[in-house]
């Protein structure tokens, strides 16, 4: 194969593996970080949940999710609840994760909500 | 020569004698903790990494703990954290209600953390040993300078507890009683006595410098508040909550 044919390959075969290996790194952050609070499933349900007087944001609840736009959800994650009026239980993740883990989480926790307005091709912005 | 000077190399990489330490104290650590405790650091760097951890980092041990604490506690091992060190492992989702029972709303602690814990239980000499080998275990020096503890900021139960509840969302995983709070952070009630206070204020100010891979937030927690809560956490490890249930 001619040189420039084998950097095509490549170049193609980046566009395939790296938005499913960073999914699969968001899918693991949220099981890790996210998940103590909001559940298992992302249904707001976690373990800490008894603790707390304010409940977690049920992720799957689908009504309310489509209501929030990305840069909304990218705030809430990257400088805490309060940042977007709502509970400071929400802390805020800028020291744990870059703005690209941020970026595929929002990305992940659409696909608990809005997996269907997604494939329709609803833009959240 | 170069064979000798690899294993010269591989005998001071995998034993490192502290200074000060007792020979004793080593050697347990050596042979009886090494097997689930990271005593050469780093600490986990990668969320795989960090699923793999069985029990909690030591090589920063010196800089930690009290040694009195260490001490009782190498004797008379007791759960520090609910959920765990390793909470991926315990919490599931609430399982199917028996009948007559109403499906519980959250997920649920389950496994060897409903059990008390299984660890290792020292004699008092052995205790004093590995403590004293402990306390020379001291790799996270850099991150206490410039750490102090300023007496003046004291603050009621009260205000600490607004402090850790309302202002910050601590008690969402931390426990301020027994069986008040979340579970999947350690229990705070007995920070005070268990944790010296520059760590306190070292860690809570930037918990990533310890851990890489933490699931503590860094909760941008103001300098003067800082002290408050560190001081709350000493005020707070002084009541006996044995005695109040």
């Amino acid at each position: 194969m001619q040189p420039i044919k084998i950097l095509f390959a490549i170049a193609a075969l980046m566009f395939v593996v790296a938005p499913a290996a960073m999914a699969e790194e968001a899918f693991l952050n949220y099981k890790s970080y996210c998940m103590q609070c909001h559940g298992m499933h992302g249904k707001g349900d976690g373990v800490n949940v008894p603790a707390m007087n304010v409940r977690p944001r049920d992720h799957s609840d689908n009504n309310y999710m489509m209501t929030r736009t990305n840069s909304e959800i990218f705030k809430a994650i990257k400088f805490g609840g309060q940042a977007v009026n709502k509970s400071v239980k929400m802390p805020a993740w800028s020291d744990t994760f870059t703005d690209d883990e941020i970026t595929q989480m929002v990305g992940h926790i659409r696909t608990l909500c809005c997996e269907k307005e997604i494939i329709r091709g609803v833009n959240f912005k | 020569m170069k064979r000798f000077l690899l294993l010269a190399a591989i005998v001071a990489f995998v034993t490192p004698a502290p200074a000060g330490a007792g020979e004793a104290g080593t050697k347990i650590l050596q042979n009886r903790c090494a097997s689930c405790h990271n005593l050469t650091g780093p600490s986990p760097q990668t969320i795989r990494e960090l699923w793999k951890r069985d029990a909690p980092d030591l090589f920063y041990a010196g800089n930690k703990f009290q040694r009195e604490w260490l001490v009782e506690w190498l004797q008379k091992p007791v759960r520090i954290r609910p959920a765990g060190v390793n909470y991926l492992r315990t919490i599931n989702s609430a399982p199917a209600p028996k009948e007559g029972e109403k499906q519980k709303e959250y997920d649920v602690l389950y496994g060897p953390v409903l059990r008390p814990l299984q660890h290792l239980t020292l004699k008092p000499a052995e205790a004093e040993e590995t403590a004293d080998a402990l306390m020379d275990l001291k790799a996270g020096d850099s991150f206490l300078a410039g750490m102090m503890l300023d007496n003046s900021k004291q603050v009621s139960l009260e205000e600490g507890e607004v402090l850790f509840d309302k202002v910050y969302g601590c008690l969402s995983c931390h426990q301020i009683e027994p069986n008040y709070g979340g579970f999947t952070g350690p229990e705070v009630y007995t920070a005070g006595r268990r944790l010296t206070p520059e760590f306190m204020l070292s860690y809570i100010t930037r918990p990533k410098n310890w851990d890489s891979k933490i699931w503590m937030p860094n909760g941008n927690v103001k300098p003067a508040d800082l002290q408050k809560i560190v001081n709350y956490l000493i005020l707070l490890s002084k009541e006996n909550f044995n005695a109040a249930n």
